[in-house]
C-alpha cells in the first residue's frame, strides 16, 4: 500500500540518487565525451610526469599528415618544459603543476617527431621523451620515413675517427686568448694567412690546435696565433644564431654541463652518482665534459662535438639529441661550445 | 620646587641624548651582500638572511633539482628559478622586519613548507636602545627616591 509518506520517501531517494550519480556522470561525461565531441579538432590529453613516475602518457601518438590536433599537457608532479622537435619550433615552455597548457599542431609531412621535456626535472630528465608518428593518410600502414643518414657522421666513420675517444690538446694557451685582438690581427694579415682557415667547412673538420700549429709554422708568434684561432673559431656564430644557440644550451645542456661550461651543473652530481653505481670500473666516464677546459676542448673539432650531440655518448650519461634537434641546431650548439674556451666569461651573454 | 625636580632629571636627559646621537666607531653604513641562494626540494640555502636596513642584497638564485620559485613577502619580488640557469635579483632592504621568502612554483609534496626568512634589522642599533632604556630606569629610580610620592 502506498501512503503519502512512503511516496515522499521514494521521491527523496530519487533526488539523492540523481545527485549522487548525476554529478559524476555529468563531469566525466563532459571531460571524456562532450568536450571531445564539441571540439572541431582531435584533442589529445597528455600527462607529463617525471620518467620514474610514468613520463609522457600516452608516450606514442599517431597522427595523420595534414590533420590538426590539439595537444593538452598537464603535469602531476613538478614543472616540466614541453617542446616538440625536430625542426618544428614548437616550445610551449614551462607547465606548472595545476596548469593545463595546449598547443594546436598540424604535421605537414609524414615522419617521426619527439615530444620532450626541456627543463631539468629529475635525475632521469633526459629519458623524458615521447614519440609522435605522423603517417601518410593514403598509406596508413606504411612505416614513417626514417631520418636520412647524417653526412657528417658518415664522413667521420669513413675516416675512421672515433668520436668516443678523448682528444686532448697537446698544447694550450698560457693566457686566455682574446678573440677581439685576434680579429684585428686577422684583418691586417688577411691576405697572407692560409686560405683554409677562412673556410668554415675546413674549420669544422680541424681542431684549434691544428690551426694554431699551422699559424705558428707560418711564422706567427704563439699568443697571436691563439688570438687568431679564438677569433676564427667564434666568428661563424653571431647575431641571431648566437642567441638561438645560447637558448638551446641553457635549456638542454646547462643542467649538466653548467651554464659556465664547467661541467658542474645541478644534474652533474646526480648523473655521476648514478653512473658510479652502474659502472664502478670507470667512474670518470659519468662526468659531464667541462667545455671551459682548454686541455679537453682544443684537441677536438666541431664535427666531433656535433656527432656527440646528435648520437649521444656511449656508456656515459650524454643523451642523443638527434631526435630533437635539426642538423643546423646541432651545428650551432657545437660551435657555441668554443665560446667557453675562447670568449672571456664577462663577455658571454 | 619644580626647578630642583627638573635639575635632578637634566643629567639623565643629557646622557640619553649622548647615547642616542654620538657616533661610535662601529659603522652601520649600508653594504652590499652578495649571496648565492640555492633552492632544492624542499629548502632554501641559506635558510635565514640577516641584513641591516638600507643594505643592498644581491641574490644569485640557483635551483639544484627541479624548477623552483623565489617569492619575497613584503617586497613583492617573484622570480622563477630553472636548474642550470642562475638568476640575479637585487633589491634594497628598505623595510625593517622579518619577511618570509618562499617557493612560488609548486615543486613537490612538501612545497608549502619551503620557506626561508629575511631578517632586516632596524638601523637604530640595539645597544643604543638598551642604553637609553637603562638611563630612563635609573632616572626614574633616582627621581622617586628624591621626591617620593605623597602617601595615598
Amino acid at each position: 500500500m502506498t501512503t503519502p509518506t512512503n511516496r515522499l520517501e521514494r521521491f527523496a531517494l530519487a533526488v539523492l540518487l540523481f545527485i549522487l550519480a548525476g554529478v559524476p556522470v555529468a563531469l566525466l561525461g563532459y571531460q571524456y565525451f562532450v568536450r571531445l565531441a564539441l571540439s572541431p579538432v582531435r584533442v589529445i590529453d597528455i600527462t607529463a610526469a617525471a620518467p620514474e613516475a610514468g613520463g609522457f602518457q600516452p608516450d606514442a601518438i599517431r597522427v595523420a599528415a595534414g590533420e590538426t590536433v590539439r595537444l593538452r599537457f598537464s603535469v602531476p608532479d613538478v614543472t616540466h618544459g614541453i617542446a616538440i622537435g625536430p625542426g618544428l619550433g614548437i616550445d610551449i615552455g614551462h607547465v606548472d603543476p595545476g596548469q593545463v597548457r595546449e598547443v594546436e599542431v598540424t604535421f605537414d609531412r609524414p615522419g617521426r617527431y619527439t615530444v620532450y621535456c626541456s627543463t631539468w626535472c629529475s635525475p632521469n630528465h633526459w629519458r623524458m621523451r615521447g614519440t609522435i608518428e605522423v603517417y601518410d593518410p593514403s598509406q596508413p600502414d606504411a612505416l614513417p620515413p626514417s631520418q636520412p643518414p647524417d653526412p657528417a657522421l658518415e664522413s667521420l666513420a669513413a675516416r675512421g675517427i672515433n668520436i668516443d675517444a678523448e682528444h686532448p690538446a697537446e698544447t694550450i694557451p698560457d693566457t686566455p686568448p682574446s678573440p677581439g685582438r685576434g680579429a684585428e690581427i686577422t684583418a691586417t694579415h688577411q691576405n697572407t694567412l692560409p686560405a683554409d682557415l677562412f673556410n668554415p667547412a675546413w674549420r669544422q673538420q680541424h681542431s684549434p690546435v691544428e690551426a694554431w700549429s699551422m699559424l705558428v709554422a707560418h711564422g706567427m708568434n704563439q699568443p697571436d696565433a691563439w688570438d687568431v684561432v679564438a677569433h676564427l673559431w667564434t666568428s661563424s656564430l653571431q647575431g641571431d644564431r648566437l642567441a638561438q644557440a645560447s637558448t638551446l644550451y641553457a635549456k638542454n645542456c646547462a643542467a649538466c654541463h653548467g651554464e659556465d661550461g664547467s661541467g658542474t651543473g645541478p644534474g652533474a652530481a646526480v648523473l655521476q652518482a648514478q653512473h658510479a653505481l652502474e659502472h664502478s670500473d670507470m667512474p670518470q666516464a659519468g662526468k659531464p665534459t667541462a667545455f671551459a677546459d682548454p686541455r679537453i676542448m682544443l684537441g677536438g673539432r666541431s664535427e666531433i662535438y656535433y656527432a656527440k650531440i646528435r648520437r649521444g655518448g656511449m656508456g656515459t650519461g650524454m643523451p642523443g639529441f638527434g631526435q630533437i634537434f635539426t642538423p643546423e641546431e646541432s651545428w650551432m650548439l657545437a660551435e657555441y661550445l668554443w665560446r667557453f674556451v675562447f670568449v672571456p666569461a664577462e663577455n658571454r651573454p | 620646587m619644580t626647578r630642583t625636580r627638573l635639575l635632578t632629571l637634566t643629567p639623565f636627559v643629557i646622557l640619553a641624548l649622548l647615547v642616542w646621537l654620538v657616533s661610535v666607531p662601529v659603522s652601520n653604513r649600508p653594504v652590499t651582500h652578495n649571496i648565492v641562494m640555492t633552492a632544492d626540494q624542499f629548502a632554501f640555502d641559506p635558510p635565514v638572511l640577516r641584513v641591516n636596513q638600507g643594505d643592498t642584497v644581491r641574490l644569485t638564485l640557483q635551483a639544484a633539482d627541479v624548477v623552483h620559485g623565489f617569492y619575497l613577502d613584503g617586497y613583492g619580488l617573484n622570480t622563477r628559478i630553472e636548474p642550470g640557469v642562475s638568476r640575479q635579483i637585487e633589491f634594497t632592504a628598505d623595510r625593517a622586519g622579518k619577511f618570509r621568502y618562499r617557493c612560488s612554483v609548486s615543486c613537490g609534496s612538501l612545497h608549502p613548507f619551503m620557506i626561508g626568512e629575511l631578517v632586516v634589522n632596524p638601523n637604530f642599533p640595539f645597544y643604543r636602545a638598551v642604553g637609553i632604556t637603562l638611563i630612563t630606569v635609573i632616572a626614574v629610580l633616582v627621581y622617586l627616591r628624591k621626591f617620593p610620592p605623597a602617601p595615598v
